[in-house]
């Protein structure tokens, strides 16, 4: 009898696995096409119409999208307890980046540059991190 | 919520990751709940119960519950 954690998380790292290599590579791709591989180059699509350089600039969403699909059915696949250490600690990275991007309204144009919303991407995701790693030491 | 979940796993002589996988769970699991640090769920309550073939009040204990991970 297969422990059915276990086989979801094995399913879960090739998932992730193919997902993360796809993203790479269609991340090339959408770069390639936009700017060429030489820094300062033209790529291909460079002179084609605004809409679709927009399209090729979101290809790499596709792969994103099932990386987060591998992680929804992880979420729904796993025990109980584990499910809880992954949903509590979504809502508090959620809750920590919004009083971050909150504090930090307070303050931007005036004082301070404007950020790029990767800003909000990449503060969720260590959020999630810590308060994942902190929530699994709890249950230790 | 205490509980007799190491006793009864000692008395079948099994490892935590034996329990785990009779009951679909994840090893850390076990431990959490061995510790009393997480109180299952009535399904997992009942697949322990089924198992040890002990009612659910047998292995776990309602008094002194607490539902926050504090």
């Amino acid at each position: 009898m297969v422990n059915p954690v276990k086989r979801a998380y094995r399913r879960y790292l090739i998932e992730i696995g193919l997902s993360t290599v796809a993203y790479f590579a269609v991340l090339w791709v959408s770069n390639w096409l936009l700017y060429g591989q030489e820094p300062g180059s033209n790529g291909p699509m460079q002179n084609a119409g605004e809409g679709w350089k927009i399209t090729i600039a979101l290809l790499p969403v596709i792969p994103t999208f099932i990386m987060f699909a591998a992680f929804v059915r992880l979420v729904l696949r796993t025990d109980e307890l584990q499910r809880r250490v992954y949903v509590d600690s979504l809502a508090l990275a959620g809750g920590i980046t919004a009083l971050l991007a909150a504090t930090y309204g307070f303050i931007e144009g005036n004082y301070l540059p404007r950020p790029s919303a990767w800003w909000a991407f990449e503060t969720f995701m260590a959020a999630w991190l810590v308060a994942a790693l902190f929530l699994q030491r709890r249950y230790r | 919520m205490k509980n007799r979940l190491k006793v009864l796993r000692a008395e079948n002589d099994w490892t935590q990751a034996d329990l785990a996988d009779r009951v679909g769970v994840a090893r850390q699991t076990i431990v959490a709940l061995e510790k009393d640090k997480y109180s299952p769920s009535l399904v997992l309550a009942f697949k322990f119960s089924k198992l040890f073939g002990k009612r659910v009040d047998e292995i776990f204990d309602p008094e002194d519950t607490d539902q926050s991970i504090e």
